[in-house]
């Protein structure tokens, strides 16, 4: 796991996931209805960080 | 402007991300090389992004916003004209002559093409010009620190200099270009729900061209006469001077950018780097450009009600610099209001990164081991590196007080780059393209080119600036003045090197080998996949620019 850390794609992929759990979570706790795109661009952080995490794990089981 | 835990938070996760990659690459900075040039190992996705990033600073973000509030549409051409074509001519033509010459950076090929002198000249006020353009950068995101947030100015320039010395320190320019990849992705994402919330508010592209002036939305159609258009330009002049003398001279010269790809893994790769590179940059418009037109449909009278509008400067005028930040603060809640402020700092600091990672390398490589300590050990030379770094930021700091004190002086050393970049390429295609070019031609070319930009900026005056000889021309905009002061120092290079070349002795066919385009082995590219090859890829992407022109005309 930590050897992945050498790799661009994960913390990048890290990075998102991180800023949209900061993104949903502070949404939940401010029940805010404003905060509508704080939640799509947080699902959309999520996904992104997702995949660039993903891609790279399927890249290295192929090697 | 207020932040809240959510805000600071994601601010805080973007400088732990990027120190720790400092720390990660640290461990692989073992010599010279590693740190200053990355030994020429980095995959061709990261260099490509590295290369459009390490120019998406601070300045251009707000700028390019600001252009497309004040000039609409036709801020595009500093992309679709003056990007695109010289990015591709940089991978297909150019590439292959910095990278297949082995030379270290811009100015070591200059060594080696034509001799010393040119090189020292043009490494001496590269190394000048990235330090200050890196101050200016610095004292630019700290005032709009201090006027948005109420964020202190020494805090803010401290701050942000000190993680960009960390992770520069630790890291070299693996570290610089790594950073600069997920600057990216946090500049293009932490920016983009901005454009389609806003985008949405505005009534979508429909109602902008509705709403605006036909001059504002379209690229083209009114270039034909200089009076009818926002930015006061002839085609031709946009052309000749945005499209092919600035442009070229800085996609194609400027070592920030070149670097990206020299430190590609190999020769195709570092081709395709900036033609894949052109690819985003042919998009960024819709990030960089399109809120300013949306922003100035916001405050027209059909759109009162979303109570939008572009601040006021102190002179009464509309401030464009605030366009962005002003539309971050209207749209983004607390949370991606953090986001936003940390892409705008992640502009800043790639741009920042870039400067001083190739002040670095042509400090060192190209005036320190060139005319002071030769032949030493390669960890001497990294030493030296890692010194220059720090020096290199603290000199930007130094600048950025300058700055602060002398408001005048931006302008004045803006003004200076352009006396220096204008005529550079002039040099850089008769070099690799005409053998009997010299180094005497080069070196007196790009002296007389420069003196040629001082004396024509002298003797025009435009928006009050200029005309410190004698106000002779009038010309309607700044920009345009830019354009001609640049078009009329290359021309003066390209004739002065020619006539010159043509009265001293050329270099050997021997010496010029891999240096000069017909005396080079050209690789055979016929059986090479399409994606692979760069001269297809240059073709599909000018074909794909050539229609966004014609469908925004």
């Amino acid at each position: 796991m930590l050897k992945r850390f050498n790799e661009l794609n994960f913390v990048i992929g890290l990075f998102f996931l991180m800023v949209s759990l900061v993104l949903l979570g502070s949404t939940f706790f401010s029940k805010n209805l404003s905060g509508s795109i704080n939640i799509y661009t947080g699902i959309a952080f999520l996904v992104f960080g997702l995949l660039m995490i993903l891609i790279r794990q399927k890249n290295s089981s192929g090697q | 402007m207020t932040l809240t835990i959510a805000d600071y938070l994601v601010i805080l996760l973007y400088f732990a991300f990027v120190i720790g990659v400092g720390f990660i690459i640290k461990k692989k900075i073992k010599t010279g090389n590693d740190f200053l040039i990355s030994n020429r190992n980095i995959p061709l996705w990261i260099t490509s992004l590295a290369f459009i990033s390490a120019n998406l600073g601070a300045q251009e973000v707000l700028g390019m916003v600001a252009s497309g509030a004040k000039y609409g549409i036709q801020t595009v051409h500093f992309y679709w004209v003056g990007a695109i074509f010289a990015m591709v001519f940089l991978g297909v033509f150019m590439m292959p002559f910095y990278y297949g010459s082995r030379a270290r950076s811009v100015p070591e090929y200059l060594a080696l093409r034509f001799d010393e002198k040119t090189r020292g000249l043009n490494a001496i006020s590269f190394a000048v010009m990235t330090v200050f353009s890196s101050g200016i950068s610095l004292y630019a995101l700290a005032k709009l620190l201090e006027v948005i947030l109420k964020w202190d100015f020494d805090v803010s320039i401290w701050v942000a200099a000190g993680i960009v010395m960390i992770y520069t320190f630790l890291g070299g320019l693996t570290s610089a270009v790594y950073n600069e990849v997920l600057q990216f992705f946090l500049i293009v994402m932490g920016l983009s729900p901005l454009v389609i919330v806003a985008l949405h508010d505005a009534g979508g592209w429909e109602n902008i061209k509705a709403q605006l002036q036909p001059e504002m939305t379209h690229a083209w159609k009114y270039m034909g006469n200089a009076d009818a258009n926002p930015m006061g330009l002839h085609f031709m002049s946009l052309i000749f001077g945005l499209g092919f003398v600035m442009s070229f001279g800085y996609w194609c010269t400027d070592f920030l950018v070149v670097q990206r790809a020299m430190i590609a893994k190999n020769m195709n790769a570092a081709q395709r780097t900036p033609i894949i590179a052109a690819l985003p940059k042919m998009l960024m418009p819709l990030i960089v450009v399109l809120p300013g037109l949306i922003a100035v449909t916001l405050m027209s009278p059909a759109l009162q009600s979303k109570g939008y509008s572009i601040p006021l400067a102190e002179d009464g005028g509309r401030d464009f610099t605030m366009t962005l930040p002003s539309l971050i603060a209207h749209y983004y809640p607390s949370g991606l209001l953090g986001v936003g402020i940390t892409a705008l700092l992640a502009s800043f600091m790639s741009g920042m990164a870039g400067n001083v990672t190739a002040f670095n390398t042509v400090f060192t490589y190209d005036i320190y081991q060139s005319y002071f300590i030769k032949n030493k050990s390669d960890k001497h030379y990294l030493y030296v590196g890692k010194a220059i770094t720090v020096a290199g930021i603290l000199f930007s700091i130094g600048t950025a007080y300058i700055a602060k004190s002398f408001n005048n002086i931006n302008d004045f050393l803006q003004l200076v780059f352009s006396f220096v970049n204008g005529p550079l390429f002039a040099t850089f295609l008769l070099g690799m393209f005409w053998k009997r070019t010299t180094g005497h031609g080069a070196f007196w070319g790009l002296l007389c080119g420069t003196i040629a930009a001082a004396i024509t900026h002298g003797l025009t005056l435009a928006e009050g600036k200029g005309g410190w000889i004698a106000p002779m021309f009038e010309i309607k905009s700044g920009m345009g003045q830019a354009f001609i002061v640049a078009s009329v120092s290359w021309t003066v290079n390209f004739f002065t090197t020619i006539f010159v070349s043509l009265l001293t002795k050329p270099k050997p066919d021997e010496e010029l080998k891999g240096l000069v385009y017909s005396l080079t082995k050209k690789e055979p590219l016929a059986n090479v996949k399409w994606y692979l090859n760069p001269v297809t890829l240059g073709i599909i992407l000018l074909a794909v620019t050539i229609a966004l022109n014609l469908y925004f005309f």
